[in-house]
C-alpha cells in the first residue's frame, strides 16, 4: 500500500477541484461579495447588511444544493447501474422522476382543488417520487428478475407521462410555464430553511449506501452468483432500491428532475479510478458528482448576465454527448 | 461426502430421480445426459437455488436444506458455463470476491484471504495476469479464473455447468486435466456436466449417466466404452 498512488492522487485532485469550483461559485454572480462578507454571513450574521443577506439566503444554499444534489444523483445512479448491471441505467430508471413530475403537474396545472392545496412543488414532487418509488419497492420483492423490474419502471414512467401530456394540453399558460420551468431543474430555489432537512436526508442516503458496498461488489457477478456467495439477494435488492429512491426523489423534490448527472458521473468515475470496488466508486462518484454540479453552476452563473439558462441544459449539454460516447465505445 | 437417498429433482414435477449415491472427495465426476433431462436442475438443487421435491441430500452427513445460506456458501462453489468478464474488474479483484462468505460486512480481506486468493490464481497458472481486466482475457483464461474463484471459496464441493462448452479442443483437455488435479490436491468433490463424452472417458473421470428412458441417475466406474454411454443416455426410444 503506497500513500501516493493513482487512487489517492485522484481523490485529492477531485477534492481540490471541488474546493476551487466552490470558491469560484461563491465569488461569481451579479453581486461581488468579499471574503469578509461570507465570513460574517457564516459566523456573525447581520441580516440588515445586504451582502451578508445575499450570501446567507442565496449563495450558501445554492452552493450546498449543488454539492449534495450532484453527489446524491451520482450515487443513486451508481447503485442502479450496478444492480441492473447496465452502465446506461441511472437514478431515474425506476420512474421516480415520472411520479414526481405527475404530482407537480397535478399541482401546477390540473386545477383540481385536492391537488392544488398550498403544499408547494417540493412536497408534491416528494410525495409523487416516493409514491412511485414505494410501488417499485413493493414490486421488487415480487418480480424475480431485474430486467422485468426495469420494464415495470418504464411502464410506470410512460403511464405517468401520458397523464402529464393530457394535463399540459389542458393547462393554462401560467400553469404550463410553471411546470416547464420545474422540469428544467434548478438549484437556486432551495431556501436556507429547507437546506437542513435536504442535507440530513441526503446524508442519510449516502451513509446507508456505504453500508451496502460489499453486496454491491458481489452483485457485479449477477444475482445468481451473489446468492451462491451467501448474499441475501432479495433483501439487498430491496435496500439498494430503497436508498436509490430516497436519494433521487429528495433531489427531484428540491431541484427538479436534473438529467444526466446520475448516468454520466458513475461511468466517468469507473473510467478514472479503473476499479469496480464500490468503497472507492461510491466516494469517488459522490465527490465527482458534487464537483460537476458546482462547476455547471459556475458556468450558469457566468452566462447569467446574458441569459438565465436552466441547469438541465448544461447537464444535458455535457451528458448527452457522453452517453453517445459510451454507446459507440460498446459497439 | 455428498450423499443422495431416493431423491426426486425438478422445479414442480419430478424430472430426475437418484436412488442411492455417494460422491466422494478427491474425485472428479462427469455428469452426462441428453439435453433437458435435468443436468442443470440437479446442479442448481445441490447449490440450494431450488429445493429437491423429495428425498434426502446430505453434505458431510448434514441434511442440505438444514444448512444456512452462509454455511452453504462456504461449502459449495459453482462455475458457470461462460463468464463474459466485467469491465474494470481485475482478475485479482474478481477472485477476491470468492472470500465474501468469510469477510465482515465491509468485505475487509485479511492476510490469509490474500494468501488463498494468490494461491488459487497460481494453481490455475494465471498469476502473471492478476492485474489484467477480466474482459481482456481469452475465453479459455476466463474459464480458468472462474475456477480460480471457485477454489478461492475453499469449498468442499465444486460444481461446474458445462465448463468446456465454449473452449477449443486444447483448452478442453487442459481444463479437464486441471480439474482432476485440483480434486486430488484440494481433496474436494468436483461434479461437472459435459457433452464431451470422449474427453471424459479418455480422462478416466468417474461417470454419472442419466438414463434417458428411466430418468434415473446411474453411477458408472471409469472404463465404460462410449457406445454403452450413448445407448443409455442418448437412445431416444
Amino acid at each position: 500500500m503506497h500513500l501516493i498512488n493513482r487512487r489517492n492522487f485522484l481523490f485529492l485532485l477531485i477534492a481540490l477541484l471541488l474546493v476551487c469550483a466552490s470558491v469560484l461559485a461563491l465569488f461569481s454572480g451579479q453581486f461581488n461579495l468579499s471574503f469578509d462578507t461570507y465570513w460574517n454571513a457564516a459566523f456573525a450574521y447581520n441580516e440588515n447588511v445586504q451582502g451578508e443577506f445575499i450570501a446567507r439566503e442565496f449563495r450558501f444554499p445554492r452552493l450546498i444544493a449543488a454539492i449534495i444534489s450532484g453527489s446524491a444523483l451520482s450515487v443513486s445512479g451508481l447503485l442502479m447501474q450496478t444492480l441492473f448491471r447496465n452502465p446506461l441505467a441511472g437514478p431515474y430508471v425506476l420512474g421516480v422522476n415520472s411520479g414526481a413530475s405527475l404530482m407537480v403537474a397535478l399541482f401546477t396545472m390540473s386545477g383540481i382543488p385536492f391537488f392544488t392545496q398550498d403544499i408547494g412543488t417540493v412536497s408534491s414532487a416528494l410525495i409523487g417520487g416516493l409514491a412511485s418509488g414505494l410501488a417499485i419497492l413493493f414490486l421488487s420483492s415480487r418480480v424475480k428478475s431485474g430486467v422485468s423490474l426495469l420494464l415495470v419502471g418504464l411502464m410506470i414512467a410512460s403511464f405517468c407521462s401520458a397523464i402529464v401530456s393530457v394535463l399540459e394540453s389542458l393547462s393554462s399558460e401560467t400553469g404550463l410555464k410553471r411546470f416547464t420551468m420545474w422540469t428544467m431543474g434548478s438549484i437556486q430555489h432551495v431556501s436556507i430553511d429547507q437546506i437542513g432537512l435536504f442535507v440530513a436526508l441526503i446524508g442519510l442516503g449516502l451513509g446507508l449506501s456505504l453500508l451496502v458496498a460489499k453486496p454491491l461488489n458481489v452483485l457485479l457477478l449477477g444475482e445468481n452468483a451473489a446468492f451462491l456467495l451467501g448474499i441475501r439477494v432479495t433483501n439487498i435488492r430491496f435496500i439498494i432500491i430503497g436508498i436509490s429512491i430516497l436519494l433521487a426523489s429528495v433531489v427531484t423534490a428540491y431541484c427538479g428532475p436534473i438529467a444526466f448527472v446520475g448516468l454520466a458521473i458513475p461511468n466517468i468515475t469507473r473510467m478514472l479510478f479503473k476499479t469496480q470496488n464500490h468503497h472507492i466508486l461510491l466516494i469517488g462518484s459522490a465527490l465527482l458528482g458534487a464537483t460537476f454540479m458546482v462547476t455547471v453552476d459556475c458556468i450558469s452563473l457566468l452566462v447569467e448576465p446574458i441569459a438565465v439558462i436552466p441547469i438541465n441544459v448544461f447537464t444535458s449539454f455535457i451528458g448527452a454527448p457522453f452517453v453517445l460516447f459510451i454507446i459507440l465505445k460498446r459497439l | 461426502m455428498l450423499g443422495f437417498e431416493d431423491v426426486h429433482i425438478g422445479y414442480t414435477k419430478k424430472i430426475l430421480g437418484i436412488q442411492n449415491l455417494q460422491l466422494l472427495k478427491g474425485n472428479c465426476y462427469a455428469l452426462i445426459g441428453a439435453n433437458g433431462v435435468g443436468k442443470s436442475t440437479l446442479l442448481k438443487t445441490i447449490c440450494g437455488q431450488i429445493s429437491a421435491i423429495d428425498g434426502k441430500i446430505t453434505l458431510n452427513n448434514q441434511r442440505l436444506h438444514t444448512m444456512s445460506t452462509s454455511e452453504k456458501s462456504k461449502a459449495i462453489a459453482f462455475v458457470d458455463t461462460h463468464f463474459r468478464g466485467i469491465d474494470f474488474l481485475s482478475v485479482y479483484e474478481y477472485v477476491a470476491l470468492a472470500r465474501t462468505p468469510y469477510t465482515n460486512f465491509l468485505g475487509t480481506l485479511h492476510e490469509n484471504d490474500h494468501e488463498i486468493i494468490a494461491s488459487s490464481i497460481q494453481k490455475l497458472g494465471l498469476w502473471s495476469k492478476r492485474d489484467a481486466v477480466t474482459t481482456e482475457l481469452s475465453d479459455g483464461e476466463r474459464q480458468l479464473i472462474s475456477i480460480a474463484r471457485a477454489i478461492a471459496q475453499t469449498p468442499n464441493v465444486l460444481l461446474m455447468d458445462e465448463p468446456t462448452a465454449f473452449l477449443d479442443y486444447g483448452n478442453r483437455l487442459r481444463l479437464i486435466e486441471t480439474v482432476q488435479q485440483l480434486a486430488k490436491e484440494q481433496d474436494i468433490c468436483i461434479v461437472l456436466s459435459s457433452h464431451d463424452i470422449e474427453l471424459c472417458v479418455q480422462s478416466q473421470l468417474e461417470l454419472l449417466l442419466i438414463d434417458y428412458t428411466s430418468r434415473m441417475l446411474i453411477s458408472t466406474k471409469a472404463g465404460v466404452d462410449i457406445s454403452t454411454i450413448i445407448e443409455i443416455s442418448f437412445k431416444q426410444s
